[in-house]
């Protein structure tokens, strides 16, 4: 009996607690809270580390910089992670339907890709100066190399697996090749493109910041160096953050576009 | 829809077609001769990969023949068209596309119909394969059923001269086939155009066909064609007709004869390519 009455009690006990707490929410403040006190205790209690500014520091480090300064930075890694994209994208994009759609284009580009492909483009930052003169081009250069082969490659690789039935179909309802591309090829290799869009995006923030950890001309990059020399550690750390920060909105940015032009696929 | 296109006739003459795959030829279609009638519904059934599927390709232009010759009204067929259209196994629906736009999207393409004639036809379509209420949804969001008859739409919306239907009702379960069947048997009888329909399921071939196909295993021709004389309308009470029965005798004869040489050759008549210069042997 008394067992009995337990078991209701702790259902309702349960029932409440439910009711008026938002536990998934709760265990994902939780996380980040954790996180902050785990740091905050290793830089207290481990003295190996004690170089390691706190985040109090690092969030106190905000207040210290002149807000221009950081946002001017932050324009100029974005205006330059933009620029390179985008480039990526403008010339990345046909070569990769070029490439996914002809066999020809195939056999005569994607050998020589495959050859230039693995090397690392952070391998690329000497060379730049081989083609370009100023420093913002070679930095922009950077950028938008890459977000050239993510491009590329996802967009090939999603017009080389559309399924055959789709063009098949389309062929026989009388679409010319102009319709084929504009209306199924591309359609339905759309997410994919965006796949590869969203690892472009990803790679010309780590280009960037290596690029202006070079070049010393302004960045976010060049804020985190910068802040290396004079060994002002809070800086870093704030500077780390706020990339990470830009590389989230970019990301986010994209995937937004993306949902929109793929939202046939997320409803069910 | 109007029914004022005729059906055609199709003709395969000796036609004979290679695949290659990882560099194994394959015959897959050797002396395979027969005729669509006009009008009429054609069913092929034969054992699984026995390039049902091939017959359906050279037909929509897909694919052409190596050896013999395919002809619709007397004209080689030379690339697909839309009086030959395919409603493929499991759907072909453009995913991006709602239910609507799916149906009006050969018409508007080929600017064959302004919008408002289009929208008409699709709407009317829509009606008569039931799926008015679901115009505005995406092909994901339907059912399997619903997608076949959206894909139906799809194709009818052109009145093809032919309609090419490979294994369509392949893949949903058997109550919504019997309903895709009822459907599809109301639709046919309700147009002018030549029905080819390929499936490896008996009782739906005898159920739908005029003339039934048997196919041979690979290299596969016609065995033998039953004209299924049953009376139009159909219905699926007459599975217990004496008729159904006797010709379901008949074929189940001739499939199981198919079905043991498959089993007994099977493996090696992908990749075995001697023997193939002379008829199947048939003890």
């Amino acid at each position: 009996m008394s067992d009995h009455t337990a078991t209701i009690e702790s259902q309702f006990w349960r029932q409440i607690s439910r009711t008026f707490v938002n536990w998934s929410l709760f265990r994902q403040i939780m996380s980040f809270v954790l996180f902050l006190v785990l740091w905050s205790a290793i830089v207290v209690a481990v003295d190996y580390f004690q170089q390691i500014p706190t985040p109090k520091a690092v969030f106190m480090a905000l207040f210290e910089t002149p807000f221009k300064v950081v946002l001017v930075n932050m324009l100029k890694s974005f205006i330059r992670v933009l620029a390179g994209f985008f480039l990526g994208i403008l010339i990345g994009f046909p070569i990769g339907v070029a490439i996914g759609y002809s066999k020809v284009a195939k056999g005569l580009i994607f050998p020589a890709f495959e050859m230039v492909r693995p090397i690392p483009p952070i391998a690329w930052i000497p060379a730049t100066v081989l083609f370009f003169v100023h420093i913002e081009s070679q930095i922009i250069f950077l950028t938008f190399y890459g977000a050239f082969f993510p491009v590329v490659y996802n967009t090939m690789g999603g017009i080389s697996e559309v399924d055959i039935r789709l063009p098949r179909a389309a062929m026989s309802f009388g679409l010319n090749k102009r319709q084929m591309l504009w209306k199924v090829i591309l359609p339905a290799a759309m997410p994919q493109i965006f796949t590869g869009m969203k690892l472009a995006m990803g790679i010309t923030w780590i280009l960037v910041v290596a690029a202006e950890m070079m070049a010393n001309k302004g960045g976010m990059g060049y804020y985190v160096w910068y802040n290396h020399t004079v060994m002002d550690y809070p800086h870093v750390v704030l500077g780390m953050g706020i990339i990470g920060l830009c590389g989230a909105i970019c990301s986010i940015g994209i995937a937004w576009v993306g949902n929109y032009f793929t939202r046939w696929q997320r409803i069910f | 829809m109007s029914t004022s296109n005729q059906g055609s006739e199709v003709i395969f003459n000796n036609v004979g077609k290679m695949a290659i795959f990882k560099k194994n030829q394959t015959v897959i279609l050797k002396n395979c001769s027969f005729t669509v009638e006009p009008g009429k519904l054609t069913v092929l059934i034969g054992p699984s990969g026995c390039g049902k599927t091939t017959i359906i390709n050279l037909i929509a232009g897909y694919e052409r023949p190596d050896i013999g010759r395919v002809k619709m009204d007397g004209q080689p067929i030379t690339g697909p068209n839309w009086e030959r259209l395919v409603v493929f196994q499991e759907t072909a629906l453009y995913p991006w596309l709602t239910c609507y736009e799916n149906v009006m999207f050969g018409p508007l393409s080929r600017k064959v119909m302004t919008k408002e004639k289009a929208h008409e036809e699709t709407l009317k379509l829509l009606a008569k394969v039931g799926l008015e209420d679901f115009r505005d949804k995406y092909p994901s969001q339907l059912s399997g059923g619903m997608q076949r008859r959206a894909e139906l739409a799809r194709a009818l919306i052109n009145q093809p001269k032919v309609m090419l239907m490979d294994e369509p009702f392949r893949g949903l379960d058997a109550m919504t086939r019997q309903l895709m069947q009822e459907y599809y048997l109301k639709l046919f009888e309700e147009t002018d155009a030549s029905h080819v329909f390929v499936t490896s399921e008996l009782d739906e071939a005898i159920i739908l066909a005029d003339n039934l196909l048997i196919m041979t295993n690979k290299p596969s021709k016609i065995q033998k064609i039953i004209e299924v004389d049953l009376p139009r309308p159909r219905e699926w009470s007459m599975v217990t007709s004496k008729r159904y029965l006797e010709i379901k005798a008949e074929a189940l004869e001739l499939l199981h004869e198919e079905a043991v040489k498959a089993s007994t050759t099977s493996g090696k008549v992908d990749v075995d390519l001697s023997g193939l210069l002379e008829p199947v042997n048939t003890d």
